[in-house]
């Protein structure tokens, strides 16, 4: 039902995102941490990726590369044929604004704006007037169900429906990748499989969907699965496009 | 991120942090409001100060004063001149192009009798220029005239308490006042002079109201018959400030000639004084501007300490704002606005707190206060400037932050 892709550069024409021997190493000295040992990776548009592995394996890690909020000690990444690892923090703040969409464990609303002003957030560090903001907040938050949740502060608001919103902010600029950090982490498993459905949903319109879990049944609802262990990629599994079907 | 923006954000976290703004703003309030408090009495001051010189003469007022020498043992030459004259003081208007008023004026202790009132009175023998110099008026009548002077004529002036003293309720147009034994003619009387400086009830210029004008010619003919025709001082008015210098050289040239060369006397410069009066100003000012800017710093640094006390709760929301897309101008200028924001509220009520007390001192002490627009200006500009300072550091702190560990901060 799955096979190994053991997929290699240069197979597809333009991926989304690509890792060529991507390193990175934490506390330079003594004490370096290799989190990255040299990872070659391929994502191709509209795919819906699970990243796995035990903790500690640098799967975190590679999430924050592949969302700009840290770079590579060494190697090449582009994202949508850019490339990234030499970027200054304010193109790198840009990426994140503009091209990547972020969803967190721990949800990371701002307690004291509104679900709304939540979602308009990534809009106004993005320039957006005033009233687009407030159309494609109100829009997005529609997508995620919870258009009348708007003026509800993060705190009046269930776990589920906090993520719900932190999927909303994450989706708001149309970014090319939607990356959650395991987003079902901190929810029951009812809430988890209600969000993860919207995933679901978000990668049959089309949207470039990667996730970190530890979790086989999360990591089930995506068609290719990556572990990672030590730093570097063990195993990158592609099912079989029958098995799509079954999910689905 | 805009300006407008980031000031939504920082008033809605203003809102939600009642106390700390407050204890943000409370050493900024202080420093403003003593700053704009002390501004205002020493600005009324001054002000008074100028006010009350300009009623006794203006700024381009010169005094001329006998100085006798204080030597013991006094040369043949000291001894010769006669100290200052009304010979000097033609010369002086003659000679100094820039004399505008020239006024000199003796005075002598003499009996004064009306009916019943009798007693010895300080009188002012003077020209027709006092008027212009002491912006001082007859009410009634007329003030002394060149006629008079050349004529020495028999004509008294009074000032509006002397002519009470002498007639009480008596209209004093046109009768008699007997000065020595000499009848003179009340030919006007002066429109009351008054002056409060402060929180004093009496009239600084009282001593004015209280003067009977003789011609100077009258004095020397009809009293003292000083053939020398001494004076006691002379006032010249400039025709302007620039020119003040230069008339009290040239004053000086010509009184040295006619003394043979004895400093007798002295040449007092309004500007001088001004200019003397200023300097000390600027050294309150300077005193104020020190305590004022300590104070802000105060409250400045005291923004700063609950900026990085807040800062650690902040900390993960500088990692979400990154994550989204803030640039670290964008978390800088957020923080920035913000600290401006806390000392702005607490310029504007030290600003306000600062005028209640000038209001409060002049309701409690009669000491005028006056709030400027300048000060207002003065408070704003302070407060922000405290803002943006302080607020830098912890500004540049969060905007350097790596949203990793940002994020990753519990």
């Amino acid at each position: 039902m799955a096979h190994a892709s053991g997929r290699t550069r240069g197979e597809s024409g333009n991926p989304i995102i690509r890792l060529q021997g991507v390193h990175k190493v934490y506390d330079a000295g003594e004490n370096a941490v290799h989190a990255l040992r040299g990872i070659d990776l391929d994502v191709e548009a509209a795919e819906y990726m699970a990243i796995m592995g035990p903790s500690g394996s640098g799967k975190s890690t590679l999430m924050h590369i592949l969302g700009c909020l840290d770079v590579p000690t060494e190697g090449e990444y582009l994202l949508d044929t850019t490339p990234v690892s030499k970027m200054s923090s304010r193109e790198l703040a840009r990426i994140r604004n503009r091209k990547v969409g972020f969803v967190f464990q721990s949800f990371n609303l701002l307690p004291r704006a509104t679900t709304l002003r939540n979602v308009e957030l990534p809009m106004l560090y993005a320039g957006i007037g005033r009233g687009e903001r407030r159309e494609r907040a109100q829009e997005a938050l529609q997508r995620v169900g919870l258009a009348d949740r708007a003026r509800h502060l993060p705190a009046q608001l269930s776990g589920g429906q906090r993520q719900r919103a932190a999927i909303a902010r994450a989706l708001v600029n149309s970014p090319s990748i939607l990356l959650a950090d395991e987003p079902t982490g901190n929810l029951d498993t009812r809430t988890g499989q209600e969000l993860l459905s919207i995933f679901d949903e978000l990668h049959a319109q089309g949207h470039t969907v990667i996730l970190v879990t530890h979790d086989t049944n999360v990591a089930a609802h995506a068609r290719r699965v990556l572990h990672i262990v030590d730093g570097l990629v063990e195993a990158d599994q592609t099912r079989v496009v029958e098995a799509e079907g079954a999910v689905a | 991120m805009t300006i407008h923006e980031s000031v939504l954000d920082g008033l809605a976290d203003v809102r939600t942090h009642k106390l700390r703004t407050l204890l943000q703003t409370l050493g900024v309030v202080l420093g403003v409001a003593s700053l704009v408090a002390v501004q205002g009495l020493v600005d009324a001051g001054r002000r008074q100060t100028l006010d009350f010189w300009s009623q006794t003469g203006g700024l381009t007022k010169l005094l001329i004063v006998n100085r006798p020498p204080k030597e013991t043992r006094i040369t043949a030459r000291q001894l010769a001149s006669r100290s200052l004259t009304w010979e000097d003081a033609q010369a002086i208007k003659r000679e100094v192009p820039w004399a505008r008023l020239v006024d000199p004026i003796a005075s002598t202790r003499l009996p004064v009798r009306y009916g019943d009132y009798q007693k010895a009175r300080d009188i002012s023998a003077a020209t027709p220029d006092y008027p212009s110099v002491y912006r001082f008026y007859p009410a009634r009548g007329r003030f002394l005239t060149q006629d008079d002077l050349e004529s020495q004529s028999r004509v008294v002036v009074l000032g509006d308490t002397a002519a009470r003293t002498y007639f009480g309720n008596e209209d004093p147009m046109g009768k008699t006042l007997y000065i020595g034994d000499v009848g003179f003619t009340v030919v006007g009387v002066m429109k009351r002079k008054e002056f409060y400086f402060n929180d004093e009830d009496r009239n600084a210029l009282e001593w004015m109201n209280r003067q009977t004008f003789i011609p100077l010619t009258s004095l020397y003919a009809r009293f003292t018959g000083d053939a020398s025709q001494r004076v006691n001082y002379i006032n010249v008015v400039v025709d302007k400030a620039e020119n003040n210098r230069k008339a009290t050289e040239e004053a000086r040239g010509i009184l040295l000639r006619r003394h043979g060369g004895v400093a007798d006397f002295e040449v007092v410069n309004r500007g001088d004084r001004l200019a003397h009066a200023e300097e000390q100003g600027r050294v309150f000012d300077l005193t104020f501007l020190v305590t004022g800017i300590v104070s802000l710093v105060v409250g400045g640094i005291v923004i700063m300490n609950i900026m990085l006390a807040s800062f650690q709760e902040r900390v993960r929301e500088v990692g979400v704002r990154k994550a989204i897309g803030a640039r670290g101008t964008d978390i800088a200028i957020q923080f920035l606005v913000e600290s401006i924001l806390v000392t702005c509220i607490g310029g504007a009520l030290g600003l306000a707190l600062g005028v209640g007390f000038a209001k409060g001192i002049t309701a409690l002490l009669g000491e005028p206060a006056i709030i400027t627009a300048k000060m207002a200006v003065v408070g704003v500009v302070a407060s922000v400037a405290t803002g943006l300072f302080f607020g830098m550091y912890p500004a540049f702190k969060a905007a350097r932050l790596s949203p990793v560990e940002a994020l990753r901060y519990e």
